[in-house]
């Protein structure tokens, strides 16, 4: 999985490109910890994530919880079948899905 | 067409194309129907239903204006585009069909007393249970994993329902896991971490708050275990036993249920929950109850040398409940130690000798069994004088 990030002011924008798995998610979720300081808008940019496991979940779970605490997040593009895993997992409720 | 009436309620199957070629005809035969039969509700099944045109919607339309109640189920994924598509789906309950997908030529991974385990693909694995009558409990055990899984607790992705011939399974997520009782049978040097693992996610699990309407009341099902010993125990202890138990607060956070070395896995150094049908909500007294039972209660009163259901020697399991207690609770002496566990030893005798009284009551191993939790009952309830902790 590829990871492309950019802070703009407070916005943090994070691409993922591949799969966001048991092996993958560790990586994001460093990524996120070494930048979510003082950060008020999360985007993840989900054009081109194919495929997402549970522990990627997990990983935007705790993503959504800290972004509670400090001001917003939400997931763009996403596509159909990552959708449907939202869908089915009840995360349609707990994130803000563009 | 063909349609069956029970408990006041019709059912219209609907099958093939209804287009403009046959609508005037469906109608005509739905209304023969309607009016030669009795009944309450109508339900429109569509499982073998390939297509519906404008025509065919216009039926739907003029049955739900004259039965306002009515409901859609079993619609297949294309029919349920077209009645999206057309807003039906915001009119009136439509309820989709359950995938079907065959087994034919899957790997087999597993299986047990309930159902067999096959790799469906990549990612995914197909959980088909054996008895055609246990889809609310699948359904149910689905709703509880999705909700704990929501609320952050580490577990695989419980997918879709689907029908296998004429049984259901659930999708899973597939893990590339060992579960800790495998891995510590073949490590015993694990034990340690292993213990520290378990109470790490225990942890989680007990500090995670569910909705009452969410998850069964704990306190409320090991009431109904101790109202059934009334003919079995002598009337005070019965009475303290029920009192001992009603005493608990209510609590609403989440517990396992049935949280032992099995129902734990290890992925990338993450430890994942499994087998979500027994969550509940409450005190954890009733966890540490069943998790007594797991590791020494269910093997007494003369523990084999080896257990074959936890595929782990006596000694093995006696040491991980030991050092549980020693983490969880934070206690280093032995007397600490007993003092807690004695109030979950309460529940599991409890839950322990209806069990045996209901299952097997007349084998000289099940009244022995039986004996036992009676007397160390006796004895509990003679010098515990709270459950909670």
């Amino acid at each position: 999985m590829i990871i492309e990030k950019k802070i703009i002011n407070k916005t943090l924008e994070i691409a993922l490109t591949g799969r966001l798995d048991t092996v993958t998610a560790p990586d994001l979720e460093s990524e996120l910890t070494a930048s979510i300081d003082g950060i008020e808008h999360l985007v993840m940019d989900f054009t081109k994530l194919e495929y997402i496991s549970s522990a990627g979940l997990r990983v935007l779970l705790s993503a959504q919880k800290m972004m509670n605490e400090q001001g917003s997040m939400e997931v763009c593009h996403v596509n159909d079948s990552i959708r449907e895993v939202f869908d089915i997992t009840g995360f349609t409720d707990v994130l803000t899905i563009k | 067409m063909k349609h069956t009436l029970t408990d006041d309620k019709l059912t219209l199957f609907l099958a093939g194309r209804i287009d403009s070629a046959n609508a005037a005809e469906t109608e005509a035969e739905v209304q023969q129907i309607c009016e030669a039969e009795t009944f309450t509700s109508i339900v429109l099944d569509m499982d073998e239903l390939e297509y519906i045109s404008s025509a065919g919607l216009r039926i739907v339309l003029r049955l739900l204006k004259a039965h306002p109640g009515l409901t859609v189920v079993n619609v297949s994924a294309e029919v349920y585009e077209i009645l999206e598509m057309t807003g039906f789906t915001e009119m009136l309950p439509v309820t989709k069909a359950y995938r079907k997908l065959s087994v034919d030529g899957c790997e087999i991974i597993g299986k047990g007393a309930n159902g067999t385990v096959y790799r469906w693909d990549r990612d995914t694995i197909l959980k088909v249970y054996h008895n055609p009558d246990s889809l609310p409990d699948i359904q149910r055990e689905r709703e509880l994993a999705r909700k704990a899984f929501v609320l952050g607790v580490p577990t695989a992705i419980p997918y879709d329902v689907v029908r296998v011939g004429d049984s259901y399974g659930t999708v899973f997520e597939l893990l590339n896991a060992e579960v800790f009782a495998q891995k510590l049978n073949k490590e015993p040097e694990w034990l340690d971490e292993c213990a520290h693992r378990l109470v790490d996610l225990l942890k989680i699990i007990h500090g995670t708050v569910v909705k009452p309407e969410d998850m069964p009341d704990q306190k409320a099902v090991t009431l109904g275990w101790a109202k059934f010993l009334k003919d079995y125990l002598p009337a005070d202890q019965y009475e303290k036993l029920y009192a001992l138990i009603d005493a608990i607060p209510e609590d609403h956070h989440m517990m396992h249920g049935d949280y032992h070395a099995k129902n734990v896995m290890l992925q990338n150094g993450e430890s994942l929950l499994i087998d979500m049908d027994t969550l509940c909500q409450g005190h954890p007294v009733f966890e540490f109850a069943s998790i007594f039972l797991a590791y020494q209660g269910f093997h007494e009163p003369t523990p084999p040398e080896f257990i074959d259901f936890m595929g782990l020697p006596y000694a093995a399991c006696r040491e991980l409940l030991h050092r549980i207690m020693k983490y969880y609770f934070n206690v280093e002496d032995e007397a600490a130690y007993n003092h807690i566990l004695d109030k979950a030893r309460v529940i599991g005798y409890t839950r322990l000798m209806r069990r045996t009284i209901r299952r097997d009551p007349d084998s000289e191993a099940g009244k022995a069994l039986i004996a036992h939790c009676a007397a160390q009952l006796a004895i509990l309830l003679n010098t515990v004088d709270s459950l909670t902790f």
